[in-house]
């Protein structure tokens, strides 16, 4: 009984506890509203939005596939392509990259610069990366196809150098003991090991590439965002509602793809 | 310090060996290798029979010392001369330490490496020659058909073979065999132990045998060597491997019952 009771006794403390937190309830509360203060809250543009997201929504209910079947079906394919080949560029140019920035396999030196060069490549977002390309190289796709392959390099190249620090290391050991050259060594001992989960991560990173091909495309770097900022910019919420759609159904398509293609891999 | 002679395969003197820290993992390690010659390695977890081998290998750096295979110094050859070096010394593993997602002839082959073009290599063209040796390799094995089995699908004894065809179709002339048996059951431990004496008998191979199980040491093995702190405490034949000499290796409490003569009959039984 008297355990029962010592028992009993546990939540007293938590009130003590939720009393503290009464107080940063009031200054939660406090805050929240005079932030609501502090954004302007203006009832007018809300009922200005209100109305647009209405005609907005409306045009998503009459998605509308042919008025600007060509720019849609033309950006469609750029997006395409620019993933395609990002994706196959970056994935090519991350294997040095990785390799380098493992530190079971590269000499101090070139560890160092290789893991700096992929923080490099991963330290901004997309977008600003797709900013400043497009101010280098000019509105297009070539600024787009830019910006996925630094993106891919460093996405691909940080997990590829994760997953060859993880190796078994005696298998690639029995291979310099059998006098294998460099080369060698690392196509028998360390991508066997490596290979399914960068190929499986891989067809996972071609799938954010055509979702950032979109993002990417609104600020300029061409592909099917292009299109979609035109279609907003000219209010044409019908176009806007079939690009998303096209845009939805292909990562589906690529979703059921990828996920059959990784289960043949292992 | 011994000269260097011609007739031995392998010499190895006044080894020392360091990893990071200030101790010395063998210290004036020395011993020759007649060809043919079948030498057990024993002593106690962590004295350094691993180190030994891997630093005959050069996969360790010695500190100091001299290693010589046929002749050859290792210790001062440059990275090309030393992987041609390493070649002629057939390494074999506890853990198998072969490529599991690789084919058993994939990594059969993968002993050619040191002779074998890299383009040739990942295009899996390999000398005809070198494929006919490893299916008959495969065959003396006892893996006859298990060619495009992945080596994961095999048991520990199976894997076990193929790193020893992998050893031998380097040709070597000197096989460094790290605690082979340490993961199979005494039956198959003898086996393999079995196989190994007669592959190195049919290719009149010298061979470095790590082994923590001293029975089967004394039973393969016409010369023990026993290290003890990573120094030298004991070379000689099966038959001066007293309680004494056991007692100072491996400590007090190891001698009775599991590393004395008796259980040698027992394991011998069990085969
Ligand atoms: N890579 C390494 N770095 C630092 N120290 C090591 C390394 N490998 C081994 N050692 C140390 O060297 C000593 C000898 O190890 P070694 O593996 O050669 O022993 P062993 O006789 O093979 O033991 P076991 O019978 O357990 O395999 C041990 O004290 C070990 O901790
Ligand atoms: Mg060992």
């Amino acid at each position: 009984m008297p355990t029962e009771a010592a028992r009993a006794w546990r939540p007293p403390p938590r009130i003590a506890n939720a009393s503290a937190r009464r107080g940063l309830w009031i200054v939660a509360t406090a805050y929240a509203v005079f932030a609501l203060f502090t954004v302007d809250v203006d009832a007018a543009r809300i009922a200005e939005g209100a109305a647009r997201a209405a005609d907005f929504f409306g045009g998503w209910l009459r998605p509308d596939f042919f008025t600007r079947w060509s720019d849609i079906r033309m950006g469609l394919v750029e997006s395409l392509a620019m993933t395609v080949v990002a994706t196959a560029a970056g994935f090519v140019l991350a294997i040095p990259f990785g390799l380098g920035a493992s530190r079971n396999l590269a000499p101090a030196p070139v560890y160092a610069g290789c893991r700096g060069a992929l923080a490099v490549f991963r330290a901004f977002h997309e977008v600003l990366v797709a900013i400043l390309f497009v101010a280098m190289f000019g509105f297009g796709a070539f600024a787009g196809v830019m910006t996925l392959v630094v993106a891919t390099i460093g996405f691909l190249g940080k997990l590829l150098a994760e997953a060859v620090e993880e190796i078994d290391p005696a298998p690639l050991e029995a291979l310099t003991a059998a006098g294998a050259p460099w080369a060698s060594r690392i196509a028998f001992g360390v991508l066997p090991q490596v290979m399914p989960r960068i190929l499986g991560l891989t067809l996972y990173r071609l799938d954010i590439n055509f979702r950032e091909s979109a993002i990417i495309g609104l600020v300029g770097a061409g592909g099917i965002g292009a299109t979609l900022i035109t279609a907003f910019a000219r209010y044409e919420f019908e176009s806007v509602s079939a690009i998303l759609m096209l845009i939805i159904s292909m990562l589906f398509v690529a979703e059921l793809l990828s996920g059959r293609l990784r289960r043949r891999l292992l | 310090m011994t000269s260097p002679e011609k007739g031995y395969v392998l010499q190895v003197d006044d080894l020392d060996v360091r990893y990071s820290s200030e101790i010395d993992v063998l210290r004036g390690v020395s011993f020759a290798l007649q060809p043919n010659e079948i030498v057990g390695l024993i002593g106690a977890s962590g004295a350094g029979k691993s180190t030994l081998l891997r630093a005959i290998q050069r996969l360790v750096e010695p500190s100091s010392g001299s290693v010589r295979l046929g002749g050859t110094e290792l210790t001062t050859l440059g990275s090309a001369e030393l992987r041609d070096a390493r070649r002629r010394m057939g390494m074999i593993f506890q853990e198998h330490a072969l490529v599991d997602r690789l084919t058993v002839m994939e990594n059969v082959l993968c002993g050619t490496l040191g002779r074998t073009g890299f383009w040739q290599a990942i295009r899996r063209t390999f000398d005809a020659a070198d494929v006919t040796e490893a299916f008959r390799l495969l065959d003396r094995m006892g893996l006859d058909g298990y060619q495009d089995r992945r080596c994961d699908e095999l048991s520990g004894g199976q894997k076990q073979r193929v790193g020893i065809a992998r050893a031998l179709i380097q040709d070597p002339e000197l096989l460094l065999v790290d605690e082979p048996t340490a993961s199979l059951d005494p039956a198959a431990s003898v086996r393999i132990m079995t196989l190994i004496s007669e592959v190195c008998a049919e290719n009149g191979l010298a061979a470095v045998i790590n082994l923590h199980d001293v029975p089967l040491a004394r039973r393969f093995c016409p010369r023990i060597l026993a290290l003890h702190e990573g120094r030298i405490a004991f070379d000689g034949p099966p038959a001066g491997l007293t309680d004494a000499v056991l007692t100072q290796v491996y400590g007090e409490e190891a001698v009775e019952p599991h590393v004395s003569r008796r259980s040698s009959d027992e394991v011998d039984g069990a085969d």
